[in-house]
């Protein structure tokens, strides 16, 4: 007993002191990442697929832009099929004090078909449906409304009294920037509101519950007509699409991380066996069995997987908690339990890689020979353990062997080690050429020498520096796009579907409000329907799922003039009975000047011939479209008009004002999104940095092992020089400057590997316009050099310590 | 008569290199009995440390045979011969081979650990008792890094002696210590040695070190002959 405690300590000891402690942290970091990813992906799987069916709230559900026809409910009537419709819209919710924009959804007391709808009266007693009259609100309104159950709130032009609090609904959109919350009332009272018009954006619903059989032959028997679309089950919702995206985004993250683990760990264990072998062979001359140096060996990794899977399942939750902050909104307040498959599936992990690379090694120290103690014999290890291999790639077949996508990525990754090892010692041959000092030139040529060696470091220093900075700037940039499209003198406030009748006097407010504002635009709402005369549903974009401008309806405007905010990159805006299209959406249609488009509105047909294309700025947040028509076109359709202002701080009582004077009107205030989304990208924000953490962590620990032991490999060349009289202080400058010229390279080449990757997550990950970041190419070389300072430094002196 | 521990008849031993068979040693035999001490010397590549390894059983003679304490060591397999070092051989090196991550006195304690004695406490008593007669008591925390080339090699001898070996194989245990320090170490060794009444065979260059013991072997190429 007293004996194990004795092993114990110095197992731990040995641990710390023979250089092992970068096996356990780099064990510690593999965990941390898979239990923190798999546990957040089994939490998000989970509530999606407790809430499939709940999710649509129906067996099946016809969605549209248009009223559904009467005559569709009467044959799923006679179908025997059991329905439910609902329209759902948005507009103002007005209390005594308060105003938001809500969405109101109308529902039949039928309602939902499938999942639960719990709502709360103020007898705090249960109801399930809706009923004429009533109003339920989510949770959040009360608070900024202002009000408590049995106050009137108005929605647009009725007045109801709310009628207590939903708890719990379906068809929950899993959107993290729909901040817009919802309130429930019976479709009896939809008419009250006054929010229907012709021209605004109310959406509709059909939900649908029967037997399969029957539902099936309904969905074969309707034909779908513009702007409707089924939706069951088996279509993946955007949201599930927006989180698989993200699950992939954070995996190869996460991926890099446990790799460069992975490498810091093997190499590790190299080198303590190549140091322990003396004390190993000491132990054996002095007698001990091979069943005494196993348990030896055994303590000292059981010690470091326990530490390591206590301390890594920690940091793991941790960074799950850190990782689910951004997702709060979408995710429901009580998480499901995840039990403990995380930690087993890290655990596996870590014993897949952490077995063959710590096991192999240490076998083969089993086999350092006793009489070593005396004699410096080379040995032939046994290959016995060489097996171990299998598990890690055994696991990576089994569980992703058809996973191309994983194979595609690690060989990218490879690739691109190989590619940054090779850039990085070529600009290293570009320095060479240029007139150095005594100590730049040796240095220079011992790299030359052992470019295997010297391509491993740089490779490795490249790649976690290049992480760093990806991590870091993908975070910077995202957030400074955002910060730039809230201009200080941009208009933050949006109002739409204001009615023909209303737009004269509203605009007049607005004037006598002293509130600068743009002017109004009409939004006619309709939706294309041949090009070039040839019907939209034959043409071979319409297939393209990547195009969606001919399968939904689309805002269309006409104006006297182009904005000024539109660059026109082709054609003249001129002729009567024109259009002018932004121009990737012309190219997506193959759109050129002179062309002819039909649309529909209301039903009514319409054409008009291109006669320009503007480039436009979505995220400039100025109003914007897709088609601008000369007024000639559709001036006589009808339309709602929309205009946009800009409201300081102190004017929110002045916009409030005008929102209760006109309570049909729409308000999208920019300043309450902003912020919604200014904290959102502030939880992202931190979510990154806890990963960009961990990359940094794994980085420098892996260019810390490697350079540490590329040092203390060459302890004996050093001694050598020393010997035979070179001074220390030559020997410390060359030293030095080899190092340094590595650190330098590698900072470089991880700069522009940094820059050419970002551009393209960007341009094709993020839809956005690429930066220069000069000074990166400073930042990185430099935290590269302190990082080698920092490593190198004790190793350095201790190498520079007098003979003895 | 005093009984003999280490029994050499014969042996040889050759290694394979580069592919030509090279003959280290070349048909030895002698004999050494319990208590005595033994110097071997010889110029450098003569064959010392080889011989030494053999006799304590780190490897196995190519021909002939080796008693050590009454069993011939080419029928014992590895562990077999592990045992038998830890029960009864102690060693001393040239390079003093600490453990680094150990302090003195768990350095010392370690032969008793490696031979299953697992009362710690009288472990350590013992191995506090040999630090003191090699004068480092009050040293026992220091770990070996913090203590100079003498002090090491002392600590090496506690540890050796701590088990009350049979035999002690020393190869040139003053080999990498300055003169004055060597001495120390050289009265230590031959004053536990005596308190012990251990057999010594110790390899040395130093033939100061070498009147001291009883006997001395002389090896030459190969083979080896009793000085006068
Ligand atoms: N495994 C081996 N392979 C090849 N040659 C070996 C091997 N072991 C020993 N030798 C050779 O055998 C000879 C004797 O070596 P040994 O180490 O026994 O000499 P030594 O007498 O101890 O010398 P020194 O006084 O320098 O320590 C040397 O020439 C050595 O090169
Ligand atoms: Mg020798």
């Amino acid at each position: 007993m007293k004996t194990n405690k004795m092993i114990i300590s110095w197992s731990w000891r040995e641990i710390w002191s023979g250089q092992l402690w970068p096996v356990m942290v780099a064990l510690t970091l593999i965990i941390a990442c898979v239990v923190a990813l798999s546990t957040l992906a089994l939490r998000v799987e989970k509530v999606m697929t407790n809430q499939g069916r709940d999710l649509l709230a129906a067996d099946l559900v016809l969605r549209s832009s248009n009223p559904i026809p009467e005559l569709l409910v009467e044959k799923a009537q006679d179908a025997g099929l059991t329905i439910s419709s609902q329209s759902r819209f948005q507009t103002m919710a007005f209390s005594d004090e308060k105003l938001q924009l809500v969405t109101v959804k109308s529902v039949e007391s039928s309602y939902p078909l499938r999942g639960s709808l719990t709502l709360r009266d103020a007898n705090q007693s249960a109801k399930n449906q809706v009923k004429a009259g009533e109003l339920w609100l989510s949770p959040r309104l009360f608070s900024i409304l202002e009000s408590k159950v049995g106050d009137i709130i108005a929605i647009g032009d009725a007045e109801l009294p709310i009628t207590g609090v939903i708890e719990e609904e379906p068809e929950l959109a899993y959107n993290p920037f729909n901040s817009i919350p919802n309130v429930f009332i019976h479709s009896s009272d939809l008419d009250k509101t006054g929010a229907i018009q012709i021209g605004s954006r109310v959406r509709y619903r059909l939900f649908i519950n029967g037997d399969p059989t029957s539902l099936a032959a309904f969905q074969e028997s309707y034909e779908l007509q513009p702007g409707e679309s089924w939706v069951d089950q088996n279509r993946e919702s955007r949201a599930v699409r927006l989180m698989d995206k993200a699950k992939q985004y954070l995996s190869l993250t996460i991926l890099m991380v446990i790799l460069m683990a992975a490498v810091t760990l093997i190499l590790t264990c190299l080198h303590y066996v190549r140091n322990r072998s003396e004390t190993v062979s000491m132990l054996k001359s002095m007698g001990s069995s091979r069943a005494w140096l196993r348990t030896w060996l055994t303590t000292q990794v059981l010690i470091m997987f326990i530490s390591a899977f206590v301390v890594g399942s920690t940091l793991g939750l941790l960074l799950e908690y850190l990782l689910r902050v951004p997702l709060a909104d979408i995710l429901p307040q009580e998480l499901p339990n995840v039990g403990v498959q995380p930690f087993l599936f890290a655990l596996g992990v870590a014993l897949c890689i952490g077995l063959p690379a710590l096991l192999i090694p240490l076998t083969r120290l089993l086999d350092a020979p006793a009489i070593n103690v005396i004699q410096k014999q080379s040995v032939t290890y046994s290959k016995t353990s060489w097996w171990l291999l299998l598990l890690p790639f055994t696991a990576l077949v089994v569980f992703y062997g058809g996973n191309k996508l994983v194979w595609m990525v690690l060989i990218g990754l490879l690739v691109l080690f190989v590619v940054l090892a090779g850039l990085s010692y070529g600009f290293l041959q570009l320095l060479s050429k240029l007139k150095w000092g005594a100590a730049f030139s040796l240095a220079l040529s011992r790299i030359s020498r052992s470019p295997k060696n010297s391509m491993m470091q740089l490779a490795a220093l490249s790649g976690s520096l290049m992480l760093v900075a990806l991590i870091w700037l993908v975070k910077s940039d995202l957030l400074g796009d955002w910060q730039q499209t809230l201009a200080p003198d941009a208009p933050n406030v949006f109002s739409i579907n204001i009615s023909p009748e209303q737009q004269q006097n509203y605009l007049q407010e607005l004037d006598k409000s002293g509130l600068p504002h743009s002017d109004a635009f009409a939004i006619i709402r309709g939706r294309i329907t041949k090009i070039k005369g040839q019907e939209t549903n034959e043409l071979a974009a319409y297939q393209d799922p990547e195009v969606r401008i001919l399968k939904r309806e689309v805002n269309f405007t006409w104006m006297d003039q182009l904005p000024i905010y539109n660059e026109v990159v082709a054609g003249d805006w001129t002729g009567e009975k024109t259009v002018s299209v932004e121009q990737e959406v012309a190219e997506e249609l193959g759109l050129q000047i002179g062309d002819t488009m039909t649309f529909e509105v209301n039903s009514q047909p319409f054409t008009a011939t291109v006669n320009s294309l503007r480039a436009v700025e979505w995220q400039s947040l100025k109003p914007n479209f897709v088609f601008i028509f000369s007024k000639d076109a559709v001036a006589n359709l009808p339309s709602t008009w929309m205009v946009s202002f800009r409201a300081e701080e102190d004017q929110t009582p002045l916009v409030n004002e005008l929102a209760r004077a006109y309570p049909t009107v729409t308000l999208l205030d920019l300043r309450t999104m902003a912020t919604k989304v200014q904290s959102l990208l502030r939880q992202i924000s931190w979510s990154l940095t806890g990963l960009a953490a961990l990359g940094v962590v794994a980085g420098i620990l892996l260019i810390f092992t490697l350079l540490r032991l590329s040092l203390s490999e060459r302890k004996r060349e050093i001694t050598l020089y020393r010997t035979l009289g070179a001074s220390k202080k030559r020997i410390s400058h060359t030293l030095w400057a080899e190092y340094g010229l590595l650190a330098l390279s590698g900072g470089f080449v991880a700069a522009i590997a940094a820059e050419v990757i970002l551009s393209a997550l960007m341009i094709w990950g993020f839809e956005l316009s690429p930066q220069w970041h000069p000074s990166m190419f400073i930042v990185l070389p430099v935290l590269a050099m302190i990082v080698v300072f920092v490593s190198l430094r004790s190793v350095i002196k201790s190498l520079m310590k007098p003979l003895r | 008569m005093s009984q003999s521990i280490i029994n050499v008849e014969n042996i040889t031993k050759s290694v394979i290199s580069n592919d030509n068979e090279l003959s280290i040693l070349k048909g030895i035999s002698f004999n050494i009995n319990e208590g005595e001490s033994v110097a071997i010397m010889g110029t450098s590549g003569a064959g010392k440390s080889t011989m030494m390894s053999l006799l304590a059983g780190l490897d196995l003679p190519s021909s002939g045979s080796i008693s050590l304490l009454g069993s011939i060591i080419s029928d014992m397999d590895d562990e077999q011969r592990a045992k038998m070092r830890s029960e009864s051989i102690g060693f001393v090196f040239q390079n003093f081979l600490l453990i680094p991550s150990l302090n003195a006195l768990q350095n010392v304690t370690l032969p008793m650990l490696l031979r299953g004695n697992e009362d710690q406490e009288d472990n350590e008593r013992k191995a506090k008792k040999l630090l003191a007669e090699v004068g480092l008591s009050g040293r026992e925390t220091h770990l070996p890094t913090q203590l100079s080339g003498g002090e090491q090699q002392r600590v090496a001898l506690a540890r050796a002696f701590v088990t009350q070996p049979k035999v002690l194989f020393a190869d040139e245990p003053t080999g990498n210590l300055d003169q004055k320090t060597a001495k120390t170490i050289v009265e230590l060794l031959f004053a536990m040695n005596k308190e012990q009444g251990t057999t010594l065979v110790l390899v040395t260059h130093d033939p100061e070190l070498a009147k001291r013991c009883q006997r001395t072997l002389i090896m030459n190429a190969g083979q080896c002959q009793e000085s006068a």
